[in-house]
């Protein structure tokens, strides 16, 4: 599926059973994500952090709400599943989808100004490098007698300063590759958005909605 | 840096220019990535405080960690749109770094980011001091906690605990989204790296 | 005909009271291959992004005076025709890339200049094969070393197939071996493509018989000049006479007296691939060692596991004890590193502040205020307190990181290449600023360097870094 559709899609959707309770639906929207997961990808090393560690807040939840909630165990339930629900919808995008995939999507089909995609997925595309730097920044005050703390604010002071420096060397460089703000470019690889995407697009909403409509518990 | 013309920075309005937006994405991915770092921080606030049912305060004690790329951004780019740019890639970054949140991440980022943009509309684009920043504040703890009143069923909770939770949240972003982001303004204009 | 001609050429930046080009006029012949050299902080860089249409618009202000390309004044040329007429290397190897891949980058540039998309992939293949680097094509950027990331810089440019191609410093950080082959691969697009080449760099090896004119920027008029033959070739002598080293080397004895830090047991692969292994290693106190190896052999990543910046198997031991018992902070004022990329050093802002930080958290008193003053103002850093650090140019961001560093004076210095992008007088008065911290204040020092004349003076041991080992040598 179209990645910026996929997106959509999963974004409505998790917007929607934020202010649904049902059950039911829930663990239904789980199920689902979880089998398009396994079929797409299957790497159980991932799939035991995504189920692991939203297991604290689920469970602060569900148990807050059960013992001070005027609502009662089903809505605690709900938003026990609600948790889950959001990581595996969120899944199905980020472990089948590609970011460059998403730019080149949203430049094409949603008339998204190249500048912001293509802007945007340079620094994504530094992330890698951006954690050794967070880490760089941190031992290199350490070497000059000083300790970076999460809240200290010479520690974003610095990650800012960097920000500042490598955005200027990542536009003159983008610049000096050719690429000019609002200008027309040629596409090597066209991604549309076909008839099936808004086929599955479209019927998968209505699904939901209809199920959301149906079962109430 | 293009908009470099602009030297007093109190009056300089910012533009959409390449570098801008890559500079916020940055500044987004920076921060992301230094609260992910103390992702087990939350966990652990989670895991102390659930046995007395009050884990939701864990998300309300590192609310202000989390909002603290919108008042950034917004300070940085004075333009329309910045705040809330700059929150919601923040909150992108945790869903692809594989925060626990999942597409929770993502709504969590549109809310955040419209809760510190408006302070910014509020003031018309045109204030960037301690007011601005306080405005931005008020409207990301409002916004955000209206949210969590629908998502996490803080609505069926009694008004004390709600109270509770609003001036743990109020608090935390202060100190975040207001104090420590107004010293690293601070840094940065006294260092006129605005200019850099 | 695309002569590049700078007519009455003046610059000044905005926080600055001095010209950095003066009243430059010449030009830039077509189809040659011309060489740009000159001190440290005399404007080359300046000069090339104007050249290549980055100044002014990445700048605030503008110059005066005219660069044409043939009959066409840049000024008039479009934004997006500018890539049309010339291309630029950078020499950071960083953050130059817009994509994640090789391949996607090269796309990227391609669609920039709105290619046919079906000719892209002819244009690639083409492009990669050029550069020695078909293999690559599907890597992921972020993964490559130094080295390998100019080579895919090069094919961009090579593929943008603009007339001129303007490169700043672009070999600083790569291997001898390296940097030979891309000399060529750039006489080779002058002589068979029609390529005009303006090229910046300190280090002349390797160019005497393949340029076409020398330019030297004097750093006190700020003017260029083209050097004739002769000047070229007493140029080129000079330059030869600093390389010749023979210079021989003691082999440390085995044993593990006088060893500050002990590799035992030691294993580094920290990306699934193994890197280096050492059943025993040491590194001796009060020494320099010299490091030297191929760009991407693992040479940062060493220093990245003795500072705990880095996992890695077996025990180093720092003093007789491993260095996982250290804390953090007390470990840091003990095995200190010199940053490969000058800015990872840089916390503050302005030149002032920089050595002021350090002055005030030094870890002993050994220099004071008047010595380092001295030592800026021998380099030619003086007057540049309020200067803001990352404006600095290459050479003077190297100088400031050494100083600060030296002022911190720890037990034990790590230095990656911090010779990269110096001229040979500011080389020289920092190995013997080295060597009197090694003398007087009992500094160890370990050097990675891939520049090597100029060293002999500081250097006591040397060790290769080859087929994932170390392995001390007598020769340089
Ligand atoms: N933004 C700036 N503001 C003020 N001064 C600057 C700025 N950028 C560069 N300079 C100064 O201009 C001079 C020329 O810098 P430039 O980078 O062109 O030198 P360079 O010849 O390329 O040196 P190197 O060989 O060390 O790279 C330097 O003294 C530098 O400090
Ligand atoms: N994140 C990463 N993932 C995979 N491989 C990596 C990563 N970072 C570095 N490498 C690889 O590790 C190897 C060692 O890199 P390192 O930077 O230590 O080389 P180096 O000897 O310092 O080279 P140079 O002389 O270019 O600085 C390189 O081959 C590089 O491609
Ligand atoms: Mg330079
Ligand atoms: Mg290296």
């Amino acid at each position: 599926m179209n990645p910026g559709m996929k997106l959509l899609l999963v974004v409505l959707i998790a917007l929607e059973i934020s202010f649904t309770q049902s059950l039911v639906v829930n663990c239904i929207l789980i199920a689902v994500c979880f089998v398009y997961i396994m079929v797409k990808r299957m790497n159980f090393k991932t799939l035991f952090m995504l189920i692991f560690w939203p297991m604290f807040p689920a469970v602060g939840l569900f148990v807050s709400q059960w013992l001070y909630g005027s609502a009662g165990i089903h809505f605690a339930w709900v938003l026990f599943t609600r948790i889950y629900a959001y990581v595996f919808l969120g899944a199905t995008f980020t472990l089948t989808s590609s970011i460059t995939d998403l730019a080149l999507t949203l430049e094409q089909d949603f008339r998204l100004p190249s500048k912001f995609a293509y802007g945007v997925l340079a620094a994504f595309n530094l992330m890698p490098k951006i954690r050794e730097e967070v880490q760089i920044i941190k031992t290199s005050a350490l070497m000059r007698g000083e300790v970076f703390h999460v809240w200290s604010p010479k520690l974003y002071f610095k990650a800012i300063l960097s920000s500042i420096q490598w955005s200027q060397n990542l536009a003159e460089a983008m610049t000096s590759h050719g690429f000019v703000e609002d200008e027309p470019r040629t596409h090597y690889r066209i991604i549309r958005i076909t008839g099936l995407d808004w086929v599955t697009f479209v019927g998968l909403f209505v699904i939901v909605q209809a199920m959301l409509f149906l079962i109430k518990y | 840096m293009e908009n470099n013309s602009q030297v007093n920075h109190k009056q300089h309005q910012s533009k959409w220019t390449l570098r801008n937006i890559i500079l916020i994405a940055l500044i987004a991915i920076f921060t992301g990535v230094i609260f992910w770092g103390i992702g087990f921080l939350y966990t652990a606030l989670t895991v102390a405080l659930t046995p007395i049912g009050a884990a939701p305060f864990a998300n309300d004690i590192l609310m202000g960690i989390w909002c603290m790329a919108g008042p950034l951004t917004g300070f940085m780019i004075r333009t329309a749109g910045s705040a809330f740019l700059g929150e919601f890639l923040g909150a992108a970054v945790e869903v692809f770094l594989g925060g626990q949140w999942g597409a929770g991440a993502f709504i969590s980022g549109l809310v955040q980011g419209i809760g510190s943009e408006l302070g910014f509309t509020f003031t018309g684009y045109k204030r960037y001091d301690w007011w601005s920043l306080n405005a931005s504040i008020f409207t990301t703890v409002v916004v955000t906690f209206a949210w969590d009143m629908i998502k996490n069923g803080y609505d069926k909770f009694a008004l004390p605990l709600l109270i509770g939770l609003f001036i743990t949240r109020y608090i935390s972003t202060f100190i975040f989204g207001g104090i420590v982001t107004k010293m690293i303004v601070k840094l940065l204009d006294r260092s006129n790296a605005f200019n850099l | 005909m695309t002569d590049v001609v700078i007519h009455d050429f003046n610059y000044q930046y905005p926080e600055s009271d001095k010209k950095v080009l003066n009243n430059l006029n010449l030009t830039f012949k077509d189809n040659h291959f011309s060489l740009l050299s000159g001190p440290s902080g005399s404007g080359k860089s300046t000069l090339l992004y104007f050249i290549a249409g980055l100044y002014p618009r990445f700048i605030g202000n503008d110059a005066t005076g005219s660069i044409t390309f043939g009959d066409t004044n840049i000024k008039e040329i479009a934004n997006n025709q500018i890539s049309a007429h010339v291309a630029m290397m950078f020499q950071n190897p960083n953050q130059q890339f817009a994509m994640d891949t090789v391949i996607h980058e090269m796309t990227f540039v391609l669609e920039n200049i709105r290619t046919e998309p079906a000719k892209m992939d002819g244009i690639i293949t083409r492009s990669l094969a050029f550069c020695g680097i078909t293999k690559l094509r599907d890597r992921v950027i972020n993964t490559l070393s130094g080295g390998e990331k100019q080579r895919v810089a090069l094919a961009c440019i090579v593929a943008m197939d603009a007339p001129v191609i303007v490169l700043d410093e672009p070999f600083a950080s790569i291997d001898p071996d390296s940097r030979t082959d891309l000399i060529h691969k750039l006489k080779d697009l002058q002589e068979n493509h029609g390529k005009t080449i303006i090229l910046a760099d300190h280090d002349l090896g390797d160019y005497e018989d393949l340029i076409d004119e020398f330019y030297y920027l004097d750093p006190t008029s700020h003017q260029i000049r083209l050097l004739n033959h002769d000047e070229a070739a007493k140029f080129f002598a000079n330059f030869e006479s600093t390389q010749r080293i023979d210079k021989r080397f003691a082999l440390p004895t085995q044993s593990d007296d006088g060893a500050i830090l002990k590799l035992r047991n030691f294993k580094l692969d920290p990306h699934n691939a193994l890197l280096l292994s050492l059943d025993q290693f040491n590194f001796y106190k009060q020494k320099t060692t010299l490091i030297t190896g191929a760009n991407g052999i693992g040479k940062s990543t060493l220093f990245n596991a003795l500072t705990k910046l880095l996992p890695y198997e077996g025990t180093i031991e720092y003093d007789n004890k491993p260095i996982k018992r250290f804390k953090p902070l007390a470990y840091a004022k003990n095995v200190t590193l010199l940053f490969q990329d000058a800015e990872s050093q840089f916390l503050n802002v302005t030149v002032k502040e920089e050595l002021d930080l350090s002055f005030k958290n030094r870890f002993n008193q050994n220099y004071s205020h008047e010595q380092v003053a001295k030592m800026l103002a021998q380099l030619g850093m003086q007057d540049r307190d309020d200067q803001v650090v990352y404006s600095l140019s290459e050479g003077q961001k190297k100088k400031l990181q050494i100083v600060e560093m030296l002022v911190m004076c720890p037990p034990v210095l790590l230095l990656d290449e911090p010779f990269k992008g110096l001229d040979y007088k500011s080389l020289r008065l920092i190995t013997a600023f080295l060597a009197e911290a090694k003398d007087k204040y009992g500094q160890t020092q370990i050097v990675i360097s891939h520049q090597l004349a100029g060293l002999e003076d500081l250097v006591d041991y040397h060790a290769t870094f080859q087929n994932q080992t170390l392995t001390y040598q007598e020769v340089m």
